[in-house]
């Protein structure tokens, strides 16, 4: 089935069936591999991508929901530049091996758009749902922060 | 015809520095080694240092990024010789040949041992360029020295940048013994620098070995046996061959390969086979059976060092204390789920592998498919957690297999419950102690012995070559605690399931036994785990076969945690501190307390950590103490709720859902004090992970007079409630 698709503000046209999940037609169809597989089952949050800038866990969205809907993805976070929670990431050198980081990095930036300085608790619920074997947890409780604009922490 | 046999081209290739002996590629040589003009991307076959006519700095790095930084921290030992920027320094990633015949990472051992190599070619280099500005201005060398990228001779003000000068410099003798920057000169090594792949992994540029699949490849799914050993009965693939995107299905050894034009369609026809296996070889296969061989093994452990009249002093002693800690199979479960990219076609194969073993894919791959070494390439790509299950080359040689068989270039993906069902294990084991004590509550004697499963992943078992167990069990052989008479037993037994290297090896499980078995003696005595502590490493070093267990280093970050911690000082009803620590392969010192609040319900958060480390010099300290917080989260998770069981043979945790793993709501505040020494650096990927387990579970005792002796916690059936009278708890 042939579906158009809005991601990081471009068009595109996929020759996909409908059920297929949007993170392999990103990664595979698309060539977005900046968008990562963890689990493929909603339970680890490595696949986030925004939908109308809310975050979806992309394995377990069929492509045929996303409708007009813009998808943004980690390799469109920041436009032309550096989001804030990119900048915020890179400062508190938050990422270990990395891989679990769009997604968290995705989750965080829609996080801010709904509370601009969110507190730990709204961070904790808010990234929750994402794992991170290399345990990178408390340097992106700072980064948050920071993107936020409170400053990140010491050191 | 080797590499070397190539004539000159006749580019220049600047100073190139071969490592170890370090020496100069000349011309041919170095334009053969494809270090001419224009560096290939990845092509890297010499160990070298290479600095271009146009400035630029190339080192190769022999290790394999899996998150301990060690693209950032290799490269600042030659930025710091050269004085020279980091983002100066570019990195080529090493491939398997006759430069690398032992690529391997793991083992905390690559900062350690590049510490020397390193910083002797910087240093070589940037000698060398100072002595080529010397002759070239007709100056003493001794009136110049290298500063910022170039070369200046203060009394002129003349300056040349490194890349003017790289060509002369080639044409120098190497110096022996090049002296290194002193400490007071450095502007890297100790501060904290941020890691050199930072900014692509925030863009999502970063390439993991998910991601390297060339334009054109096939994508496979694998069904394997679901019991170790099982073999193939009865296919039938009509159905899969119907999923759109389906190219074929090939049988090879060990599974049925579904291979696709993208990923999902390979998941989706592999879901779609129906596969009979014989299972045999797997009847009776459950994690009770295994059990069972690990407490029949432990009574048949011999010694690998027996120090004294153990049995004696048990007899005499006042007192006697024994008890059994168990450590359950753990998975690897890296965020990245296992995948590899071959390209078998012709007579030769390239890989693009997350691998910390490039030398084993090399081997294995050549060896299933009868090619020699030489024809199979090795591109070791970013890797999405590590942590010993990228030792195994499984992965590479399916999609090896699968390459070949369909002609075309193949990634091999695991789905995550892949991932779990064929992972290779932390081993299931068993440790037995028992103490007499004195009078004042001291042990006179003490014995440790642990059944562990073989890591197959290495090999069968090989008993009958005695001695070789000698270290065994890690924690137990070399325990640092002053103990007159001590005898220690290990029993490797042949493991029915895969079982592999995993975070901290062998640590974790020797060290939980050690370090809960002291803090129940204190207990005993009636002391203070800390103070106890304390008294048994004061002593002399000791001498361990040919190195030094070195116990005032211990004891320094016993002490510097504890007082960081606020050791002693009241924390309400419900809560607890928990003391271990741990001198990790002899090396890094590490020592933790861990904070705990036990609910009614028997709800068990942790709120705070502290870990005092010396690792020696530390490099990068925002590498240290993200190890550090790394390692600390990899503990909670397996010591809380995390354990791999098998019922009829097959894993039974197949997805996160089975297999919690800490997150963020759960994260302590983990503060991290490095002792920065003048030793050389030992290493920190591993070292933080083996006492948390064991300084959860005293502060779990502390917190509710409760000990767990099995874990993970949250599996016990009855796990350790706040005591329901409000009081002090009995310990710290
Ligand atoms: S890959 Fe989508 S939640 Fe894990
Ligand atoms: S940084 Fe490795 S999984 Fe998060």
């Amino acid at each position: 089935m042939l579906l158009s698709l809005r991601v990081n503000g471009r068009h595109r046209r996929v020759e996909v069936r409908p059920e297929t999940p949007l993170l392999w037609v990103l990664r595979d169809v698309l060539g977005l591999r900046g968008t990562k597989l963890g689990c493929g089952a909603g339970q680890c949050g490595a696949c986030t991508v925004q939908i109308a800038g809310v975050a979806h866990r992309s394995c377990v969205t069929a492509v045929s929901e996303v409708g007009e809907r813009e998808v943004t993805t980690i390799e469109g976070l920041g436009g032309d530049g550096l989001h804030p929670c990119q900048r915020a990431w890179l400062d508190e050198d938050v990422a270990q091996c990395g891989y679990c980081q769009p997604g968290m990095l995705m989750e965080a930036a829609a996080l801010l758009r709904d509370r601009p300085h969110p507190t730990d608790a709204e961070i904790d619920r808010a990234l929750g749902g994402h794992l991170c074997r290399c345990g990178t947890y408390q340097r992106i409780r700072r980064a948050v922060h920071r993107a936020a604009g409170g400053g990140g922490g010491a050191p | 015809m080797s590499r070397r046999a190539f004539v000159a081209r006749g580019a220049a290739a600047g100073l190139v520095l071969a490592l170890d002996p370090i020496r100069v590629l000349r011309g041919g040589e170095a334009e053969a080694a494809g270090l001419g003009e224009g560096l290939p991307a990845t092509l890297a076959p010499t160990p070298f240092l290479r600095i271009a006519p146009d400035g630029s700095v190339t080192i190769v790095v022999g290790r394999s990024e899996e998150g301990q930084g060690v693209r950032t921290a290799l490269p600042m030992l030659v930025a710091e010789e050269l004085d020279v920027d980091l983002g100066c320094v570019a990195l080529l990633q090493a491939q398997p040949g006759d430069d690398f015949p032992n690529l391997s990472t793991g083992g905390s051992d690559s900062v350690r041992s590049a510490w020397v190599a390193l910083r002797d070619t910087g240093a070589a280099a940037r000698e060398m360029l100072i002595t080529a500005a010397a002759s070239r201005w007709r100056v003493p060398r001794t009136e110049c020295r290298a500063e910022d990228g170039a070369v200046v001779h203060a009394p002129s003000g003349r300056k040349a940048p490194y890349g003017s000068l790289a060509s002369a410099a080639a044409r120098l003798p190497v110096p022996t013994n090049p002296p290194w920057r002193s400490r007071e000169e450095w502007r890297l090594i100790g501060t904290r620098v941020a890691r050199v792949d930072g900014p692509a992994i925030v863009t999502g540029r970063a390439v993991y070995g998910i991601d390297a699949r060339p334009e054109g490849a096939l994508v496979a799914a694998v069904a394997r046996s679901p019991v170790p050993g099982g073999t193939l009965e009865k296919v039938d693939s009509a159905r899969a061959r119907e999923v759109p995107g389906v190219r074929s299905v090939v049988t090879i050894p060990g599974g049925v390969a579904v291979v696709a034009e993208t990923t999902w369609a390979a998941f989706e026809g592999r879901d779609a086979l129906s596969v009979t296996w014989d299972e045999s070889a797997a009847a009776g296969l459950d994690s009770a059976a295994i059990w069972k061989l690990l407490e029949g093994a432990i009574s048949r452990s011999q010694p690998t060092r027996w120090e004294g009249d153990v049995e004696g002093a048990l007899a005499s002693a006042p007192r006697r204390h024994a008890a059994e800690y168990r450590y359950p199979f753990q998975a690897h479960a890296p965020l990245e789920p296992t995948s590899c990219v071959a390209d078998a076609r012709g007579w030769r194969c390239v890989l693009y592998a997350p691998t910390q073993a490039p030398n084993r894919v090399q081997a294995e791959v050549a060896r299933a498919l009868d090619l020699p070494l030489e024809a199979v390439t090795v591109n070791v790509t970013l890797i999405g957690g590590g942590f010993g299950r990228r030792l195994a080359a499984d992965d590479a040689v399916e999609a090896a297999r699968i390459s070949r068989a369909v002609d075309a270039p193949v990634q091999v993906v695991f789905s995550r419950e892949d991932d779990f069902a064929h992972d290779f294990l932390h081993p299931a084991s068993i440790d037995r102690l028992e103490a007499g004590l004195d009078v004042h509550g001291l042990p006179v004697a003490l014995t440790h012995a642990m059944a562990e499963l073989h890591l197959s992943m290495f090999g069968p078992l090989d008993l009958k070559s005695p001695g070789t167990w000698e270290g065994n069990p890690r924690g137990g052989w070399d325990t640092p605690y002053r103990l007159p008479n001590l005898r220690v037993d290990y029993a490797p037994v042949a493991s029915p399931v895969r079982t592999g290297a995993w975070r901290a090896v062998s640590y974790p499980s020797g060290v939980f036994a050690r370090e809960c078995f002291l803090d129940e003696l204190a207990h005993l005595a009636g002391q203070d785990p800390l103070r106890y502590r304390l008294a048994l490493l004061d002593g002399p070093n000791v001498r361990l076969g040919s190195r030094v267990l070195d116990r005032s280093r211990l004891r320094r970050v016993v002490a510097l945690a504890a007082e960081k911690a606020g050791w002693g000082t009241p924390l309400g009803p419900g809560r607890g501190r928990g003391i271990a620590c741990n001198l990790y392969d002899l090396g890094t010192a590490v020592a933790e307390v861990v904070e705990v609040e036990v609910g009614r319900d028997g709800t068990v958060r942790v709120p705070r950590v502290v870990c005092a480390v010396d690792c020696g010099q530390v490099v990068n300290l925002w590498g240290v103490e993200g190890q550090v917080e790394s390692g600390v989260v990899w503990g909670l998770t397996h010591a809380l709720g995390s354990e791999m069981t098998f019922r009829k043979g097959r894993v039974v945790e197949r997805s996160f859902a089975d297999f919690p793993v800490l997150t963020i709501d759960a994260m302590p505040r983990v503060e991290v004090h490095a002792v920065s020494t003048e030793r050389r650096p030992s290493g920190l990927g591993e070292p933080p992970v083996p006492p948390v387990a064991p300084a959860l579970a005293n502060a779990l005792f502390a917190a509710t007079g409760v000990r767990v002796r099995t874990l993970p916690i949250g599996r016990q059936a009855r796990p350790p409630a706040a005591a329901p009278a409000a009081g002090s708890p009995p310990r710290s």
